[in-house]
């Protein structure tokens, strides 16, 4: 939690309650979060959007609203209501390009973007996934294969601006969600480094220990930063500030899981203790649509190339 | 003086920071010769002051930095959000630093808040055209982490105070007029209680200047000896007694809204080299998207520091954030410009390397001077984590 973002903190608040009251599929309807979606060029609703990802990253609680994010630009022009499709979501390999579903699509359509080909719409029920076990508390399958001809298709020409708003949107999604998940580790870690007492005084009165808890809360207040300063700007943002939020999240949310896991000690290290899925969770989450090492690569690259300041106008950042 | 804008008025500028921006761009643009000096390498800090006083002064007489500051004080109104973005696209303009003028967002606030009125609102034009500038008294030999030990005394000598004692590290003091000097008033042991801030003429009887021929190469620390200094009792900041709060004002802008400033020059400097080639190549992109994603955070958490001072509101310990990032941030732009040009380390002698060479090295100093970094994990771990 943070003092630079009061009314994202109260939609988080709320968000968590919903979540911890009733699971995180229930709570995105009695938040009327799939409504929200509706109203994403409103500052206020998008917060509350966003806001929702980062509790389920604190809870450790699974739902499909990523891929509903993702799967939203893509639906103008069609018939389809926000929480009608999901979007699978690329996920790096060495080996081949893969797409993951988040979540449990039961019910509901899935979109699969095919970038310079489209996006297609898809009956769940037509495809195969797997599910993938792995800690971090996280629904995730991975799509094998789908039987027969796609529901709707959207072409290139519609589905190339959408996928551009789509990346941006879950780049911001996926940051938060892992800053949810990073900031509740740091909060065991700063809660036990209080009451685990070593030489004879809590571990949390040495210099050491402080100062690397201090860095992790340095870390989650950056990327915090860095998040609302994109959902404020929005359409506004430059091109690459979506790549920036994802890989300065997943850069830093993984350094805080490492100094919190430092502080926690062994117990950290264990299958009880809850460090482990909040921490699988922040490498799975950066795992997809780019990790930070690729993208932190693509945008050194990429101003490289430019030679144009990336610095934000502040004539730009103070109007939004 | 005529102070012209162009086509805008003044009100349309101070109404946003958009049309002010727009502007001072269309200004810069058409007047190059302006910025001309201060744009070539100079290794000689004196001369860069020179240039940096000449620029000022004619932004002072056009009017562009008087907007930001208030009437009372000399400006033409408008918030501290005019003054980042006129920094900002003199960054952009190819202005690399601001060569003192740093005390512009780190002191003057304070003193526009808290000094004297009729002093302050002679000294901050003098200020901002660059004929009477500002050194910073805090650091003593004996007191640095922990300010609230220092040991320069003032006593009241019946129409005012004498000021004994030396401060170090003093910035700029050299090219000063003005030194803030935290003197204890209180008695030895009365530790931040006991503190208040003076407003000390450099040129008084009484008074040594003693430049520091640092590590870098460059001599614009000092260390400044007061024997005897007589002090009016209206050049008192804030109250007698009262001199920690100022202090804490202070830091709470060196630390919170001045890294928008700094920052602005780092894009700034990584830019400068892309354009002349010294990017490394390809197998250096990531640590340049390093110094990229450590800049954004800078931008992000520095702007909502500008947004809270601009609204009146204290930054508070959250500026112990934005020291720590911009420090990081400053590191990581130098660490990929020594990585991309060997030069820096041992080669040709350009003014252009030796200036790079400099500010590299002074980048490692960084996490030092302004609260040092272990400080601001302190002040994190217990103000904000509530650690025990």
């Amino acid at each position: 939690m943070t003092t630079l973002t009061p009314i994202a903190d109260e939609f988080y608040a709320i968000a968590r309650q919903a979540i911890t009251a009733a699971g995180a599929d229930s709570a995105l309807h009695s938040m009327g979060w799939w409504d929200l979606l509706g109203g994403l060029d409103d500052h206020e609703q998008r917060t509350a959007v966003f806001a929702f990802l980062r509790a389920q990253g604190s809870t450790l609680a699974s739902s499909v609203a990523i891929g509903g994010l993702l799967a939203h630009p893509f639906l103008a022009g069609t018939d389809f209501a926000a929480g009608d499709v999901i979007s699978t979501i690329r996920r790096t390999s060495r080996r081949a390009e893969i797409h993951v579903v988040i979540g449990d699509p039961t019910g509901r359509k899935l979109l699969i973007d095919q970038p310079g080909h489209g996006a297609a719409i898809v009956n769940a029920d037509d495809v195969e996934l797997k599910p993938i076990t792995i800690s971090g508390r996280l629904v995730i399958s991975q799509l094998h294969s789908h039987a027969g001809a796609p529901e709707h298709v959207i072409h290139e020409i519609e589905a190339g601006p959408a996928r551009i708003r789509s990346t941006f949107l879950g780049h911001i999604g996926l940051a938060i969600e892992m800053l949810g998940a990073a900031e509740r580790t740091l909060e065991l870690a700063v809660e036990y480094a209080a009451v685990r007492q070593q030489f004879g005084k809590p571990i949390g009165t040495f210099q050491a220990i402080r100062h690397v808890l201090s860095w992790g809360r340095t870390d989650c207040v950056a990327v915090d930063a860095v998040i609302h300063q994109a959902i404020r700007l929005d359409h506004s943002a430059p091109a690459n500030l979506g790549a920036i939020t994802k890989a300065i999240a997943g850069r830093n949310a993984r350094r805080v899981c490492e100094r919190s896991l430092q502080a926690l000690g062994g117990i950290g290290f264990t299958a009880e203790h809850d460090h482990h899925h909040l921490h699988s969770r922040v490498l799975a989450l950066d795992s997809l649509l780019g990790s930070s090492a690729e993208l932190t690569h693509v945008l050194g690259g990429e101003l490289r190339r430019s030679e144009v300041s990336p610095g934000l106008a502040a004539a730009v950042i103070n109007h939004h | 003086m005529s102070i012209s804008f162009g086509s805008f008025g003044r009100d349309e500028l101070l109404d946003g920071t958009a049309a002010y921006s727009a502007a001072f761009d269309a200004w810069l643009s058409a007047r190059p010769d302006v910025v001309q000096t201060v744009q070539s390498p100079m290794p000689d800090y004196t001369k860069r002051v020179d240039a940096m006083c000449a620029l000022m002064s004619v932004l002072h007489d056009e009017g562009w930095s008087r907007v930001g500051w208030p009437t009372h004080a000399g400006g033409l109104g408008g918030s501290v959000l005019h003054r980042g973005a006129m920094w900002e696209v003199l960054s952009r303009h190819g202005v690399p630093g601001m060569a003192l003028f740093e005390h512009l967002e780190i002191l003057a606030p304070t003193l526009v808040a808290h000094g004297p009125a009729d002093f302050v609102a002679h000294a901050l034009p003098e200020f901002l055209s660059g004929r009477e500038l500002w050194a910073q008294g805090f650091s003593e030999p004996e007191a640095g982490s922990d300010l609230a030990s220092l040991r320069t005394t003032a006593t009241p000598d019946g129409v005012g105070y004498r000021i004994n004692g030396t401060k170090i590290w003093t910035s700029w003091a050299r090219y000063a007029t003005w030194c803030l000097v935290l003197a204890r008033t209180g008695a030895p042991d009365s530790r931040h209680r006991g503190l208040t801030a003076f407003i000390v003429d450099l040129r008084s009887p009484g008074v040594e200047v003693h430049a520091i021929e640092q590590a870098n190469g460059t001599d614009e620390l000092a260390q400044v000896f007061f024997d005897d200094v007589h002090v009016d009792e209206g050049r008192i900041v804030g109250e007698v007694g009262g001199g920690w709060a100022i202090a804490m004002h202070i830091l709470g802008h060196e630390r919170g809204t001045f890294a928008w400033f700094r920052h602005s020059f780092l894009y700034h400097q990584l830019v400068d080299r892309l354009g002349a080639g010294g990017a490394g190549g390809e197998h250096n992109d990531a640590a340049l998207g390093n110094a990229l994603l450590d800049l954004a955070a800078v931008t992000a958490t520095s702007h909502a520091g500008l947004l809270t001072d601009a609204a009146d509101r204290a930054i508070g310990p959250m500026s112990a954030f934005t020291k720590l990032l911009l420090c990081a941030a400053e590191q990581s732009v130098h660490d990929w410009i020594l990585s991309g040009d060997p030069d820096l380390a041992v080669g040709l002698q350009t003014d252009d390397v030796a200036l790079r060479r400099q500010e590299y090295l002074f980048s490692r100093i960084v996490t030092v001077y302004g609260g040092s970094q272990q400080m601001q994990l302190e002040t994190i771990a217990k103000q904000i984590l509530r650690l025990p």
